[in-house]
């Protein structure tokens, strides 16, 4: 960028060397990418011997199986589908709570409070992504589970339990952990980056479509309603797509309170585990390269997951930035 | 019958019922917008008050000076083990990521650009577990569950977190400034470090410390790595280690109401530390894009 072009002289310049120092840096994270893929692929790949990756998709039995008199490991059978059963429900629960509060407190700070009261607000906002998740998971399991078990759990279960599947409990004996629990718990933690990012957007629409509108006599909310959330949309998407990749990874805050479970639980009140929660909670025991092959294999679709996040939102995002451009 | 302005001006200003739903909605959606925004800050308070409160009774001088099996229990080794390692990962993953973010701004080729961000955008959004299991795999059969293993795993987590911030602070530094100190016959680098690098220091420096507090509250990947110990451990990163988010997450699962008690405490001081970082760091610059 900065006119490099002008010079090219020949030999090892201070210039090329410094160049070539600093472009190190940047070829490291190259070889980091390179090395986790290879990693998880090459370190999986034991798994496949002995089972086909649909197995992996589609059973929800996790079982190192026995080991037979020739050292050979007989009956094993690694499925996740509980596991991404858990990461799926827990993920869209955390959403479906944290994209509209987060959406709503983000107009709130850009179109409705006064400055002096935005930016503490926003600070405190985004304090709370400062806060470690381990200790997240330490509240939720002191304090904020029991909470919701008494609540809106109760709540949800008592009034649509009776007719809706997977919202069931027993009122009398509710689970000491659940799935739901768990995904709330991540709506609180991926609340903060919901709302820093549409705050962001919703900020970029141009001051001139607002006033154009209020020209013609809309009312604030019309404003917000027919053209800050229409044009800042797809940006709005690409926040809640990357506070989701946040909380598909998280781990220790969920395998705190989501109880561990294998398989597929009976009501989204159940305990249950994700992709994340399993890794951490299985990863101690698990020897030979099969059930080493198992984890990786866990670790891949994460990676893989999360990496197709990361890219849709970037290609998201580009096309905001393109048409706000033209806008 | 003669149509005189007044007569439009009593139309157009007359409220009819169509417009008193729609204020009528305007101010339900002001306050349904404003609850959210309440909302958003309740959980924060409510864990602050919470951890406060539990952590309270733990919290005696002793506990930052004592060892987990000493007669009167600590988490010295924690915080020791702790500031060590985020320590050595800020000190080899800052600069590689700020050599990186040079890179990036000052001499990349638009392609290489193009793709050197797409790379941090994939690695910013790598979950801390899969970094923990990669080097778990690569890293423990080699040199066994160790510093080393967990600075490496951090690493993975702030390096791009630091060189996506460098090079957004270094977009910022006008490029006029590095014209004037090129057309001064300055050569590229001693500008880009002199000129760029220095402007947009303060900057970067944030950076740095946004990821120190980042990789301070990582547990998931020293779980796999550093896996804790009870023994204090000054600067031997080849053995096992203790850090305070093992000791939370460990303690919490316990059944004595004096670990998780202690758990409590430990987890207010990360807390505090974090927040102070954060609340300084980003105290100045409330509307940073950064990190």
């Amino acid at each position: 960028m900065a006119g490099l072009e002008l010079r090219r002289t020949s030999g090892l310049s201070a210039d090329s060397l410094f160049r070539r120092i600093t472009g190190t840096g940047l070829l490291v994270l190259f070889i980091v990418l390179i090395g986790l893929v290879v990693a998880f692929v090459g370190y999986s790949n034991p798994l496949w011997t002995i089972q086909s990756p649909i197995d992996f998709l589609t059973s929800s039995t996790w079982s190192a199986g026995t080991i037979d008199e020739n050292g050979q490991v007989a009956n094993a059978l690694y499925g996740a589908l509980g596991a991404i059963f858990g990461t799926v429900a827990t993920s869209l629960i955390a959403v479906l709570f944290a994209a509209p509060i987060g959406i709503f407190a983000a107009i709130f700070l850009v179109e409705f409070a006064p400055p002096r009261l935005a930016a503490p607000l926003t600070f405190i906002v985004e304090l709370i992504a400062a806060i470690p998740s381990v200790v997240f998971g330490l509240w939720a399991a002191g304090d904020l589970s029991n909470r919701l078990r008494d609540t809106i759990e109760w709540w949800i279960a008592s009034s649509f339990g009776h007719f809706i599947p997977f919202l069931s409990e027993d009122p009398e004996s509710p689970a000491a952990d659940s799935v739901f629990r768990a995904g709330f718990l991540l709506a609180i933690m991926i609340l903060p980056m919901v709302v820093a990012v549409s705050r962001e957007f919703i900020r970029s629409v141009p001051i001139s479509l607002r006033e154009g509108y209020i020209g013609m006599g809309a009312t604030k909310w019309e404003v917000i309603r027919d053209v800050i959330l229409p044009t800042a949309r797809i940006g709005l998407i690409g926040g809640i797509l990357l506070a989701l990749g946040r909380a598909i990874g998280e781990t220790v805050a969920v395998t705190m309170v989501i109880g561990n479970a294998e398989g597929i639980p009976s009501s989204l009140f159940q305990p249950g585990q994700t992709v994340a929660s399993k890794i951490a909670s299985n990863i101690g025991e698990a020897s030979g390269e099969i059930a080493i092959g198992a984890i990786a294999a866990l670790g891949l679709s994460l990676f893989l997951l999360t990496t197709v996040i990361s890219l849709v939102v970037r290609v998201l995002v580009r096309r905001f930035a393109v048409r706000g451009g033209r806008v | 019958m003669s149509i005189s302005a007044d007569s439009i001006a009593k139309v157009l200003t007359q409220p009819t019922s169509g417009e008193h739903a729609r204020q009528r909605v305007n101010w339900t959606m002001r306050i349904i917008v404003g609850v959210a925004a309440i909302l958003a800050i309740l959980p924060l308070i409510a864990l602050i008050l919470f951890v406060v409160l539990k952590a309270a009774p733990y919290l005696v001088p002793s506990f930052f000076f004592n060892n987990p099996l000493d007669t009167e229990p600590g988490i010295l080794n924690a915080i020791v083990g702790s500031l060590q390692l985020t320590g050595l990962t800020v000190l080899i993953s800052g600069p590689i990521g700020i050599a990186g973010g040079v890179y990036l701004s000052e001499f990349a080729s638009p392609r290489v650009v193009a793709v050197g961000e797409t790379v941090i955008d994939v690695m910013l959004g790598v979950p801390s577990i899969v970094a923990g299991v990669f080097a778990y795999l690569i890293l423990v059969p080699v040199l066994g569950f160790s510093g080393w293993a967990a600075v490496a795993a951090l690493s993975i987590l702030t390096v791009p977190i630091m060189m996506r911030s460098t090079q957004e602070v270094l977009r910022l530094v006008p490029q006029a400034i590095r014209e004037a100190s090129l057309a001064l016959g300055v050569p590229v680098w001693k500008t880009a470090l002199f000129v760029s690098v220095r402007t947009a220091l303060p900057g970067i420096l944030t950076g740095v410390i946004l990821a120190f507090s980042r990789a301070l509250g990582e547990t998931a990947p020293l779980l796999m790595t550093a896996r804790g110990t009870n023994a204090e451990n000054w600067l031997d990163f080849s053995t096992t280690m203790n850090a305070m988010p093992i000791v939370i997450y460990q303690y919490a699962a316990a059944a004595s109401d004096l670990l998780i008690g202690q758990a409590w405490a430990t987890a207010l001081i990360l807390m505090v530390i974090a927040l102070t970082i954060n609340v300084l760091v980003r105290g100045r610059t409330v509307n940073s894009r950064t990190a």
